[in-house]
């Protein structure tokens, strides 16, 4: 290989340079070396991937449907999370208020997650339209407090989840895995409980351009699928990542996200 | 009652900063010790360690504290090979002995029924050698009878000045178990001067003889100098005499002069700057061998359980060094 892949990614943690630097190491003296480079927003990050400053980038659902729409289509996934294909959004409410299903909503106020956020924001109010009462017949707040990030940071979601817990609020709809870090319903009893949990989606994956060969990829491909949770050196990169194994890409489980931008008329860019 | 807000603020406060690092939140109004057991809880389902509850706060760290003992080398394992101080009198007294033996210095000999319970506790506790030292350990006239209690267990080496092959001594040195003992000869040096510039006047000579005896006596012998650390880098004359007396290069052993016992100079070797080796003397278990008959590294003055022992010294060096990185993280100059 002439140069290592250059991967983009987005630096909502500081553990980010942990984990990039970990799979540099991981990839170092292979046939499939890589460098990185961490953006502030995804806009940047999918902007450098269109211009060729980077040839892979780790990408949210929304960054993955934003570079498809200004490929048109031409952009492919390599791989992402085991816990990418099984992503799902949650309506939390305080736990005795009898909420039942997304019915129950209207009329009442309900908290999303940074307006970017796939999980805390778009697809909720897809969600609403598709299985529940539609999102005009419920009082939507906002809290837009880590825009750019597609809600990596989960702040958006925990300020959603305070604002219920204050009464200021009804339910919140937040991601899987806000949920599964506050402990569900189990750590913190009398607090909050879910009563409706969307189908699964996937979340992000690795995205490259045509422009970006097979040739040079699959070699990375397929170390990158060789990762190993029961391998010592490998897992604390895993764990830090949220993952147990790197698989596939589920291109189905965007579809509706695909539906829910293209309804909400949310801009192709940034 | 307690505060929900707590878990919350951990799942923002620990999702933001990098990992091994800590947290401090305010555990907020109700009930702390039901809020401590939520806090408890939190930490173990996520891979998060509550590093304590003070007052109206929780400090909780992202992951865990690196352990300071799985970083280690296997043979670095504080407990994988003892040191037991049979004595501390001998018949040299070298301006330099980290032990402060000499011809005047109590016995305080370990005796063979403590030598033999440690060799079989040993034996158990996962201690792969076993090491013998003084003061002279050739002094006790029971010297013989230690080494076969310990070679009955476990590979031992047996550190000697090599100068009292003679007589009964060397009778003692003759039914030793030539199979699993080595024997460690203090020599400081290709040529006298330097040697007897610290241990008294022909005894180079008698060393270098009492090398010979060992080796025609059909022993493994490692030879140990100490050095002013200048001298460390000056070696390869030492290392040819060795080569011209059959001491395999694996067996030159080179370690500096240590600041401890009567040196008047030499490496400052503390808690913190050294990995324990567990010693056993007649007092108790030290840090290391080079600080036994020092308080500053004296460990516990229970040598039985073997076991319990070894844990506390890797109790001691884990406690030890978390306090040194927490002590770094929390005490920047600028």
């Amino acid at each position: 290989m002439d140069r290592p892949l250059i991967i983009g990614s987005v630096a909502y943690s500081p553990n980010i340079v942990t984990i990039w630097e970990g799979m540099r190491d991981y990839f170092a003296d292979t046939a499939a070396e890589m460098d990185f480079v961490l953006f502030s927003n995804y806009g940047r990050q999918v902007d450098a991937l269109l211009d060729g400053s980077i040839d892979l980038a780790w990408n949210t659902n929304l960054a993955w449907v934003r570079t498809h729409a200004q490929t048109d289509g031409a952009c492919r996934a390599l791989a992402m999370r085991d816990t990418d294909t099984v992503f799902q959004t949650v309506f939390v409410a305080r736990a005795g208020t009898n909420l039942t299903g997304l019915d129950d909503l209207r009329g009442r106020r309900l908290v999303l997650g940074s307006r970017d956020s796939a999980q805390a924001a778009i697809l909720p109010v897809y969600f609403l339209e598709h299985a529940g009462p539609g999102a005009d017949t419920v009082e939507l707040v906002r809290i837009d407090s880590d825009v750019g990030k597609h809600g990596d940071t989960g702040r958006s979601e925990l300020d959603a989840l305070r604002a219920v817990s204050d009464e200021q609020a009804d339910a919140a709809a937040i991601g899987i895995n806000t949920w599964e870090a506050i402990g569900r319903d189990e750590l913190m009893p009398g607090a909050f409980e879910a009563f409706w949990e969307s189908p699964t989606y996937s979340h992000c994956n690795f995205t490259a351009l045509p422009t970006v060969p097979d040739e040079r990829t699959d070699p990375w491909l397929q170390l990158l699928l060789a990762m190993d949770w029961d391998n010592p050196e490998h897992r604390p990169i895993l764990e830090m990542e949220g993952l147990r194994k790197w698989v596939r890409p589920q291109l189905d489980g965007y579809d509706s996200l695909f539906e829910a931008v293209t309804e909400q008329r949310i801009a192709a860019r940034w | 009652m307690v505060s929900q807000h707590v878990i919350l603020d951990l799942v923002e406060q620990v999702g933001a900063i990098a990992r091994s690092d800590t947290v401090t939140v305010p555990l907020g109004p109700g009930d702390h010790a039901q809020t401590q057991i939520m806090v408890e809880d939190w930490c173990a389902r996520t891979g998060n360690e509550l590093v304590e509850m003070r007052g109206e706060s929780a400090t909780v760290r992202r992951g865990r504290a690196p352990d300071p003992l799985a970083e280690l080398a296997p043979e670095l394992m504080p407990g994988t090979r003892l040191w037991m101080y049979t004595n501390f009198d001998c018949n040299l007294a070298c301006d330099y002995c980290c032990a402060r033996s000499s011809p005047q210095t109590a016995r305080r000999a370990l005796g063979v029924d403590r030598v033999r319970r440690l060799a079989n506790e040993a034996s158990e506790a996962g201690v792969s050698e076993l090491i013998l030292t003084g003061g002279e350990p050739f002094l006790l006239p029971d010297i013989d009878e230690l080494v076969a209690a310990c070679t009955a267990m476990l590979p031992t080496t047996l550190l000697t000045n090599g100068m009292l092959f003679r007589g009964r001594r060397l009778e003692a040195l003759r039914r030793m178990d030539r199979s699993r003992l080595a024997l460690q000869i203090s020599l400081d040096s290709g040529t006298p001067d330097l040697h007897d510039s610290h241990r008294g006047q022909g005894s180079w000579e008698r060393a270098v003889a009492g090398i010979r005896i060992a080796r025609d006596e059909g022993f493994r012998v490692r030879v140990a100098a100490t050095l002013p650390y200048e001298l460390t880098h000056e070696l390869e004359p030492f290392h040819d005499f060795l080569d011209s007396l059959g001491i395999a290069r694996e067996d030159h052993v080179i370690r500096a002069l240590a600041h401890r016992g009567v040196a008047d100079h030499g490496v400052e070797l503390t808690l913190e700057t050294l990995i324990p080796e567990v010693t056993v003397t007649a007092e108790g278990v030290y840090w290391h061998p080079v600080s036994a008959d020092h308080e500053d590294q004296f460990v516990t003055p229970q040598i039985f359980p073997l076991r319990a022992a070894i844990d506390e010294v890797r109790q001691r060096f884990t406690e030890q060094r978390a306090h040194a990185t927490a002590a770094a993280r929390w005490f920047p100059c600028a």
